[in-house]
């Protein structure tokens, strides 16, 4: 660790104007930009990542950190998890909470975009004001939405009831049912500022020409749409989708400061489970079995969907 | 890998169109004022949370289980509480969070500039890397860097909470940058080094201040991210000595139990300085996004 | 725009490497221990933070150091202990919950109390379990805490009801009490610690045994529980109410009674028209005694490998338990001391917590039967009380299964 982020860096510098020849150089004085942000993401990545994977094949327990000693248990802390019921309870949970967050986030995020790309009055200002649920922590929008999701207390209800479109109150977060819908529609209204923001941009950038020449043909708003707009805003779509999934397949606090996993395991996650195993039973090794089914299950979406786009991803050589 | 289809490469051929006007269609009032009202619904539906946190902050002296809709009788108790606590956390968040965004905006830019236009090999795989970091949950992360920043001595110190909160913008700084150089001519850039610039000079003269709403942009994603961060901050601190405003809250929170009020009213702090932020940066925003031809 | 002038090159690698020197060397000085400070690792995060030093101070002063806290939320004071551990950086006191004492105790890197120096007699028994594990003290509690039934005088009084003392009166009452947007009764069910220390009660004095959870006896806590919901005297959203949500229902006029501890006293006093009081938690039938679970936090010393310190750390430990101290301490969180006669000049100043003085002699440690494995039981008790309270699964079925989750660990 020390050595990665301190010494390293500098030999292509030096190498560099010393005694290389000058195509060497040009090579190296090349890699002299992207250095600096790989050796860092090396560091502050990779070497956790490789810990956690080393770690869940020993026997890490709350005596390691007092002795050192982790023995290697081979497969032992895989098995663990692998027969506990609530591992794939989680994993079938993180899909739907996954699945169900993108769909609400992309879905109200492109519509809000596309309806902010016309131009009216107070559009701009509107625009701005949405990103505000993004930046509060989201330790208290958690809180906040606990408040207003309570079964009885909750303003959520009181509205539903009031306008009788609810016969008894919703128990949100109360029942085994509801709980984890309840968490993916806390976490879409978290996630809608990002994918409208940025696809918003997308839809800048599309060249206004093209739309004439559609409205010159005829093409009626859904065609322009769909053989336009979405065609021309694929790599950011690619973007946001990609970033969306991977920050919300590991989403912790949220459901921790929500449900706290439950009611009745019903909300527990890949992240949630990793956090009970590692910091509540302080079974390091099974939490960090689970961090790396996590961070599988991430690459292996990442790479079908990036093969399924590849002209999206990859403009660079 | 270059495909003229694709919308960064689009741009650069055609004119810049003016900003704020996708649509050909004439703006007719009615129909803009309509969609104004319903921008408006969409706002208070969106915002509805956040006015219940500032109506609760509002309301002195009230438990929570007996939140009025309006704050009828509103009340700057709870603001005072909690401003003449937290003062010390909101210059924290902002050092460390400003410092996370030239740390992160100092490694990215060369990066994204060298994954985009240098021609290096591997350059796709590093691009994959990059999003592929976005997988390991920050847990993981804060673990495994506690016990290097023991040996490196920093924890507790801002410098290492501005190093750590950094990793929270730079892959998307990264990311963002290059699509948006992806896009930047090659002539341009080329013009430089004929007139005798080395490449780095050429990055800065030229690279540099074209990309400047990218970069806003970047930074603007790289301060939010640092702002909000717990996990880190919890993780990497064992003293108050570095304690940003999200730990402050959270300590706040377990130690007011009933004091709804305050707390809430400390989210609101929490939340006016990027707010600010966001609304003077408001037009970066979306121009950078996607990369392309803003000048 | 462009300009012909060559720089020297300067590659961003360099700068960034310069900067990475800079910064290593410049907080590369190593941090020795500062003699004349003793540290402590708690959770007195916020206001607590301020008036646990002042009890430090009393003592720190007479033994001519100074004492350094550093205190986390109450989550996260375990994970940070055993980050400390790792770098061999842990404080000189390590105040814990007492739950999670056996954990820590079974890595052997605590100073058993004898050794270190601290005194530990004339402590309550039930003080000597929260701190020990197999038979060997490791942690001291200067006051501890418990669970009672709160209850909303006026409104009894008004339904002209007594506080209930058995299961079946709970029930009754509970239902009597339940009107309108009020419900009789309210405790916390959340799948956390909360949620487990007030289900503790009802399951140990109905004769359950975390050790062997579906001998069938905890059974009837669980149907308990589920027929107060049931015949909705209390709300179903207890599965998402932590001991502070219902402390808030309580004081929102929503809940007519509900189970939770003493610390909750100074925000009920600030409530002036909320007349409210306490009584033992009922017990399955007359005559039985409640066996309530004990907590609060223990102070134990880390083998640090310095004695001396250790020495010293004792010493203050030592101060905060004698019996002037630990009065004005469990006074300032509305705990109950541990010394006995601290606990009898506590009780005749507060009369009014007098229940909780008397349930703390009987009650039981959370950790007393299972040690280190407590966390997995706790979580697997959670488990059943969650998935019956949701309808999930039937008391005895939903005891078997977390006995199962709680033995897949052994």
């Amino acid at each position: 660790m020390t050595t990665a982020t301190t010494t390293v860096p500098a030999p292509p510098a030096t190498t560099a104007g010393g005694r290389a020849g000058p195509g060497r150089r040009q090579a190296l004085l090349r890699w002299g930009f992207v250095a600096p942000a790989v050796l860092y993401m090396l560091a502050f990545f990779g070497y956790p990542l490789v810990r956690n994977l080393t770690m869940s094949f020993q026997s890490y327990t709350p005596r390691t950190y007092f002795t050192g000693e982790a023995p290697f248990n081979g497969f032992e802390n895989w098995r663990g998890v692998f027969d506990n019921p609530l591992f794939t309870n989680s994993l079938w949970h993180t899909l739907v909470f996954t699945a169900g967050s993108l769909l609400g986030q992309f879905t109200i995020g492109l519509a809000l975009a596309v309806f902010f790309s016309r131009r009216f009055p107070l559009s701009g200002v509107v625009r701005a004001v949405l990103l505000l649920p993004w930046l509060v922590p989201m330790v208290v929008s958690a809180v906040v939405w606990r408040k207003l999701l309570d079964q009885d207390t909750g303003v959520l209800n009181s509205a539903l009831t009031g306008l009788h479109l609810v016969s008894s109150p919703v128990p949100w977060l109360s029942s085994t049912g509801v709980a984890l819908a309840a968490t993916v529609l806390v976490n879409i209204w978290i996630g809608i500022p990002f994918n409208m923001v940025i696809l918003y941009g997308g839809l800048q950038e599309i060249p206004r020409e093209l739309y004439e020449a559609g409205a010159l043909d005829g093409a009626g708003a859904w065609r322009t749409f769909r053989s336009i707009t979405l065609p021309l805003l694929r790599p950011v779509v690619t973007v946001v989708l990609i970033l969306g999934f991977m920050s919300t397949v590991k989403i912790l606090d949220l459901i921790l400061a929500l449900t706290g996993g439950g009611p009745a395991d019903s909300t527990q996650t890949l992240g949630t489970v990793t956090y009970q195993l590692s910091f509540q039973q302080m079974n390091f090794g099974q939490g960090a079995v689970v961090g790396n089914v996590l961070i599988l299950v991430s690459a292996v979406f990442a790479v079908l969907y990036l093969r399924a786009n590849r002209s999206d991803f990859g403009q660079g050589k | 890998m270059t495909t003229p289809t694709t919308a960064p490469a689009g741009p650069r051929r055609t004119p810049r169109p003016v900003p704020g006007t996708p649509r050909p269609s004439a703006p007719r009032t009615r129909r803009s004022l309509g969609s104004t009202l319903v921008a408006l619904l969409v706002l208070a539906v969106l915002l509805f949370p956040l006015y219940w946190m500032l109506n609760i902050a509002l309301q002195p002296g009230e438990s929570l289980a007996v939140t009025r809709w309006l704050p009828t009788s509103p009340g700057w108790d709870n603001f005072r509480r909690a401003l003449s606590t937290q003062t010390d956390s909101l210059v924290t968040s902002l050092v460390v969070s400003l410092g996370a965004v030239v740390v992160c905006l100092a490694l990215a830019a060369p990066a994204a500039y060298g994954l985009a236009r240098l021609g290096l090999r591997g350059s796709r795989t590093i691009v994959f890397g990059t999003l592929i970091t976005q997988m390991v949950p920050g847990i993981v992360i804060a673990n495994a860097l506690y016990s290097a920043y023991v040996d490196l001595h920093l924890v507790n110190s801002p410098i290492g909470l501005i190093l750590a909160d950094a990793s929270l913008g730079l892959p998307f700084s990264i990311v963002l940058l290059r699509a948006f150089m992806v896009a930047i001519p090659k002539e341009t850039v080329e013009a430089a080094l004929v007139d005798g610039a080395n490449r780095f000079t050429a990055f800065v003269r030229v690279v540099l201040p074209m990309s400047r709403n990218a970069l806003i942009t970047a930074g603007l994603f790289t301060f939010l991210f640092a702002w909000s961060d717990f996990m880190f901050a919890l993780t990497l601190n064992t003293t108050d000595d570095v304690q940003p405003i999200t730990l402050s809250m959270y300590e706040f929170m377990g130690a007011h139990v009933s004091d709804w009020g305050a707390v809430m009213a400390t989210a609101v702090i929490s939340a006016v300085p990027a707010a600010v932020l966001l609304v003077i940066a408001q037009k970066y925003v979306a121009a950078g996004v996607t990369g392309g031809s803003v000048k | 725009m462009q300009t012909a002038r060559r720089r020297p090159p300067a590659p961003a690698a360099l700068l960034t490497a310069a900067a990475l020197v800079a910064v290593t060397g410049l907080t590369g000085c190593a941090a020795e221990p500062d003699p004349g400070v003793i540290t402590v690792l708690n959770s007195a995060t916020d206001i607590e933070h301020a008036q646990e030093q002042e009890f430090y101070d009393r003592c720190a002063r007479r033994i001519g150091v100074k004492v350094r806290q550093i205190s986390v939320p109450a989550d996260q004071v375990a994970a940070k202990a055993l980050r400390m551990a790792s770098s061999h950086s842990l404080t000189d006191i390590l105040d814990l919950d007492g739950s999670e004492l056996p954990q820590f105790a079974a890595t052997g890197g605590l100073v058993p109390l004898e050794e270190a120096g601290v005194a530990v007699t004339g402590m309550s028994a039930a003080a000597g379990t929260l701190g020990s594990y197999r038979g060997t003290q490791y942690g001291i509690a200067r006051s501890v805490n418990s669970l009672a039934l709160f209850y909303n005088a006026d409104v009894l009084r008004e339904a002209g009801v007594e506080p209930p003392t058995t299961w079946a009166e709970l029930k009754a009452t509970a239902k009597k009490l339940t009107r309108g947007s009020r419900y009789g009764m309210a405790f916390s069910a959340t799948p956390n610690a909360d949620g487990v220390y007030q289900f503790l009660p009802f399951f140990w004095s109905a004769g359950g045994d975390e050790s062997r959870l579906d001998d069938g006896k905890g059974a009837p806590a669980l149907r308990l529980w589920k027929d107060l919901v049931d015949q909705k005297s209390a709300s179903g959203a207890v599965v998402t109410w932590n001991q502070q949500d219902i402390a808030e229902q309580f004081i929102g006029g929503r809940a007519a009674m509900m189970v939770n501890g003493p610390w909750n006293v100074p925000v009920l006093n600030e409530h002036k028209d909320l007349n409210w009081a306490v009584a033992p938690i009922p017990v399955p039938e007359a005559g039985r005694p409640p066996v309530p679970p004990i907590g609060g936090t223990v102070m134990t010393v880390p083998r640090t490998g310095d004695e001396d310190r250790q020495r010293t750390a004792a010493k203050i430990i030592n101060c905060l338990n004698e019996r002037r101290n630990q009065v004005d301490w469990g006074e300032s969180r509305n705990n109950v001391p541990t010394r006995t006669s601290a606990a009898a000049e506590y009780t005749a100043k507060n009369p009014k917590l007098a229940a909780f003085a008397e349930e703390v002699e009987t009650a039981r440690s959370r950790t007393d039967r299972v040690g280190e494995r407590w966390p997995v039981v706790s979580d697997a008790l959670a488990s059943a009380f969650q998935s019956v309270l949701t309808g999930r699964a039937r008391p005895e079925a939903a005891l078997a299964q977390a006995q199962a989750q709680a033995a897949a660990d052994e």
